[in-house]
């Protein structure tokens, strides 16, 4: 299965992004988004599976430097 | 080479038959690019799609900010990776605008699928149920993604 996932950061002005996954994100995942590392908060399918694909939505914090 | 499997790792082709698969790899002219070399720019005319066969892209949404506070901003450059199956210049098979942003190659030896845009539209005029399989696919995919910016303004993001 591929998983397609929106990701939306919650806050300020990162738009986020769209990337294919083989594995399913889960909550308190980490992941990169190009410029940053973000937790994940809440995970959602958002659309039926079609094919090999699952369609989810995960919402994200910032994960601050120490 | 292009094989049957490698397409049907591709989201756009969901449900075609292997034979369907073996009409669509006819039109794919296979691509290899460097590492960082541009392979679209932003606002340039487009006449194709491309389907990341190996290696990696990465869409570089900087300039697509379209508020005046995103414009403002000072914060991280919107970059989206893409990886194997996936795919970008979708939106110039169907309404032949401008490319909507610049996409640069992420890996030594990135072999791209090229299919132009005639000939993916005689391909789907010739065979309607390939024709309508992939702009049901197409159609899923940007109601995929109209739903991502939808939920990125509700979330706060910015958008992309």
């Amino acid at each position: 299965m591929i998983y397609k996932v929106s990701f939306v950061v919650q806050g300020g002005t990162h738009p986020g992004g769209i990337q294919n996954l083989e594995e399913r994100p889960e909550v308190g995942d980490t992941l990169s988004l190009g410029s940053g590392d973000f937790e994940i908060l809440e995970v959602l399918e958002i659309i039926p599976p079609r094919g090999n694909f699952a369609y989810l939505h995960a919402t994200c914090r910032p994960i601050e430097e120490e | 080479m292009i094989t049957i499997d490698s397409l049907k790792r591709v989201e756009i082709l969901i449900g075609l038959t292997d034979e369907q698969l073996t009409r669509v790899a006819s039109i794919c002219q296979l691509q290899e690019y460097k590492a960082n070399e541009i392979i679209v720019k932003e606002r340039d005319p487009s006449s194709e799609m491309f389907i990341i066969h190996s290696g990696s892209a990465e869409v570089d949404l900087a300039s697509t900010r379209i508020t005046a506070e995103a414009l403002a901003a000072q914060g991280p450059r919107a970059i989206i990776s893409l990886g194997q199956g996936q795919l970008f210049g979708e939106m110039s098979l169907i309404d032949m605008g401008l490319r909507s942003a610049t996409v640069r190659c992420t890996a030594d030896g990135t072999e791209l699928l090229v299919i132009r845009r005639d000939d993916f539209i005689q391909l789907c005029e010739r065979d309607t149920d390939i024709g309508y399989k992939v702009m049901r696919n197409l159609a899923a995919d940007l109601s995929f993604k109209l739903r991502h910016r939808n939920l990125a303004w509700n979330t706060g993001g910015g958008g992309q």
